[in-house]
């Protein structure tokens, strides 16, 4: 259960970290919705990355990616 | 072996404050996300602070990991600062939700047992599942309260070892 807690909030803390970031600043600059749309993805991405680095499959960080 | 008693009073704190949730009447401070949440962002800080004082503008490289072709560099490191970003979070909601869950399940079960003993005889025979899950859920809520604070020990180490080498 440890392990199935720490892959999940690795990739919700991803996912929450983008949309924060994109809201942020959609409603500073005003470019909703384009901020949300690319910094979720990009946040996405960082989960799954953080994910990975959780699980161990790209474990090294020289060899990552 | 700098940062041994950060690290140290870091998992005794959380040690103490989660095993102290087992005792009956008594509050688990480690299941508001506030608390966690000061404690991540206190490593975070440590990490950040340390990382500049340490290796100046070079902790920069921590974004920037080596061998990747310059065309899709900026996507990675977009990539890498939001991963970064998003560590004092996952830190944080790891304990809390654990030590939530697990303190949510305990009394839930321990509240069936006291509405089955509402049912007279029939309800005490039927009290009897609930009881000894609760006993069993006691003992894995002592391995869970040890492990999670050993698992954000850990984890504060390995940040901490981005701050000193950073670039790897």
């Amino acid at each position: 259960m440890a392990r199935g807690f720490r892959l999940s909030s690795e990739l919700v803390a991803g996912v929450l970290v983008g949309c924060v970031i994109g809201w942020a600043l959609d409603r500073w600059l005003g470019i909703s919705p384009w901020g949300l749309i690319v910094f979720l993805l990009l946040g996405f991405a960082a989960g799954v990355l953080n994910v990975m680095r959780a699980a161990g499959v790209v474990s090294k960080p020289d060899g990552r990616i | 072996m700098k940062f041994f008693p950060l690290v140290f009073s870091l998992f005794m704190f959380i040690l103490v404050s989660n095993m102290i949730g087992i005792i009956p009447y008594t509050f688990t401070v480690s299941s508001h996300l506030i608390v966690t949440a000061a404690l991540a962002l206190l490593v975070f800080f440590t990490v950040l602070v340390y990382g500049f004082y340490k290796n100046g503008l070079k902790f920069f490289k921590l974004f920037v990991p080596s061998g990747i072709p310059i065309y899709i560099l900026p996507l990675i490191v977009f990539i890498e600062v939001l991963s970064f970003l998003s560590r004092p979070i996952s830190h944080s909601v790891r304990l809390f939700a654990n030590m939530l869950a697990g303190h949510i399940t305990l009394k839930v079960f321990a509240s069936f047992v006291s509405m089955l003993g509402a049912f007279g005889a029939v309800g005490w025979a039927g009290a009897i599942l609930p009881l000894g899950l609760t006993v069993a859920l006691t003992a894995l809520e002592l391995l869970v309260a040890f492990l999670q604070a050993y698992v954000f020990t850990i984890l504060t180490c390995i940040y901490l070892n981005d701050a000193i080498h950073p670039g790897h």
